[in-house]
């Protein structure tokens, strides 16, 4: 997927979680940016990846939240190979090093119309 | 010929919960107070740099520098508005050193500047929970937003980190809250002045696990103000100082940016512009992290105190939670932190903040505090003001 002309990463608003994605170097990168880390290459036609199987660094329950998000809010900082993220979690139940991907349909703030997936564990056999 | 810049004066007003007062009352009131401390008349200050960070967003005013001049009489004056969320104070007072050590230097565009006005106020009553709360999350970046995270999601994902990878035990992070909160409680101009202990911080509501309500700034009102005056070598013009001490000397000021997203720093509990602030000013200063007897430290979260007291080298990495435990940084300890409450009691009005720290640091090094409330013996004073949680830092070294 490449963005529009004249755009940057900065003017796309992925779904929670996809990455961008360096044509050149296939550097990722999470939080938009005008060009790639690595090689500096604009992010205007960065390509987009399906972030897959992550593992969590930290957590917190959140209860004090803003009125459009819910309340407790779970979240995880988690990291994805090279790329590093905090969303929303499914339930307040992950730990550090607990495996996780992104599943589901959610609103994540009222008023909002996308929908987007949260965290859960992956079951370890 | 070597250029000083002196604090000549200073005030504050009271940081409180709902002041009562308009954005530009409170600024002119810690104003007034600080001329009247360097005994400078607002007909010799040369430029006014005025910290406000959220007046559009809450109280619906603009063009506030211009305000406040008319409203000091400072006619004639060069003017101007600084915002950097959190640390909006301490980037104003960083201005205003930068405006009179630059111009000193004369050149095209450069007016001379002897005395430099340096405000920063914040009225976070001015708006409703609904929008204060909105405001302070659009601070963080916008997938962040998305997700609903707010500054407090960021300060307990870093408390669980610091934590489990320390094994500290949660009485830590209490304990930093019951020492500022102690410290504020003979503070006139702090917002708290109730002293709470280890057991009532750790029965506070929790506003994002594992932190509490103990462990977060509250919102403010209230404004600080500092007169910085400079000196060629010789006695300085405007430095009045007390009885008792000089006008403090501004060793060192470094700013430094830093990840604006947090979750990108590959390590949660490293801050890279706080690191890089303190390197600066630490050289600058030319001193070390030792040699401070005094030190104000953003704690706009009880772990802020102890990941930026580790990343600035005053202690190693994974021991400041042992030293606070042991006293260190208590009033009487060895490094005392934060002997005016910090934001944690003091209160967090953003634009003040900043210059609350070193209005505190100025009180201390000059020797002007009771007893209960003085660092005996003060030469040196760091602070270190932080805005978001992280993406950009400003850290200050005076020297009595």
């Amino acid at each position: 997927m490449t963005g529009p002309k004249g755009e940057t990463s900065e003017d796309r608003d992925l779904p929670a979680d996809r990455a961008f994605a360096c044509p050149d170097c296939d550097r990722r990168w999470y939080y938009d940016r005008r060009r790639c880390p690595d090689c500096g290459r604009s992010s205007a036609d960065a390509a987009t990846v399906r972030l897959e199987t992550g593992a969590v660094v930290a957590t917190s329950t959140v209860e004090t939240t803003p009125p459009d998000v819910r309340a407790p809010n779970h979240l995880a900082l988690v990291r994805f190979d090279e790329v590093q993220l905090i969303a929303q979690a499914a339930d307040g139940e992950l730990s550090p090093g607990d495996r996780v991907r992104f599943d589901g349909s959610h609103r994540l703030r009222d008023g909002r119309e996308r929908t987007d997936p949260r965290l859960v564990a992956i079951d370890e056999p | 010929m070597t250029t000083e810049v002196r604090v000549g004066g200073v005030g504050m007003t009271p940081f409180e919960s709902d002041s009562g007062r308009s954005l530009v009352d409170l600024a002119a009131a810690a104003a007034e107070e600080a001329l009247a401390d360097a005994a400078v008349d607002p007909a010799a200050v040369d430029a006014l740099h005025f910290g406000n960070a959220l007046a559009e967003a809450l109280d619906d005013s603009a063009g506030l520098a211009n305000a406040l001049a008319a409203a000091l009489g400072l006619d004639g004056a060069s003017a101007d508005r600084i915002e950097n969320t959190s640390a909006t104070g301490a980037s104003a007072f960083h201005r205003g050193v930068e405006g009179i050590g630059s111009r000193a230097a004369g050149g095209a565009g450069s007016d001379r500047t002897d005395v430099a006005l340096v405000v920063g106020a914040e009225k976070m009553s001015a708006g409703d929970t609904r929008s204060v709360t909105e405001a302070i999350s659009r601070l963080v970046h916008r997938r962040e937003y998305a997700q609903g995270i707010t500054l407090p999601s960021f300060g307990g994902l870093a408390a669980g980190a610091y934590l489990d990878r320390h094994d500290a035990p949660r009485e830590a992070l209490a304990a930093v809250a019951a020492k500022n909160h102690g410290n504020a409680v003979d503070n006139p101009v702090a917002q708290f002045r109730k002293p709470v202990d280890v057991e009532d911080a750790l029965d506070s509501p929790i506003v994002a696990a594992p932190l509490r309500l103990y462990d977060c700034c509250p919102m403010s009102d209230g404004a600080a103000a500092v007169v910085l005056t400079r000196t060629d070598g010789g006695e300085p013009a405007t430095d009045r100082g007390t009885e008792a001490a000089p006008a403090p000397r501004v060793a060192g000021i470094a700013s430094a940016t830093g990840t604006h997203a947090v979750a990108e720093r590959p390590d949660p509990l490293s801050i890279d512009s706080v690191r890089t602030a303190g390197e600066r000013v630490f050289d600058r200063a030319g001193i070390r992290p030792d040699d401070v007897d005094v030190a104000c430290i953003h704690d706009a979260f009880t772990v802020l105190e102890l990941i930026e007291l580790e990343e600035l080298g005053f202690y190693e990495p994974g021991t400041a939670w042992e030293a606070t435990l042991d006293g260190d940084t208590a009033l009487d300890g060895d490094l005392p932190v934060n002997p005016g409450g910090g934001l944690k009691a003091r209160g967090h009005p953003l634009g003040a903040t900043g210059l609350s720290q070193i209005v505190e640091l100025v009180w201390q090094l000059r020797g002007d505090l009771p007893a209960d409330r003085r660092v005996d013996g003060a030469e040196t004073g760091f602070a270190i003001n932080v805005a978001g949680f992280g993406n950009n830092s400003v850290c200050t070294v005076l020297r009595a």
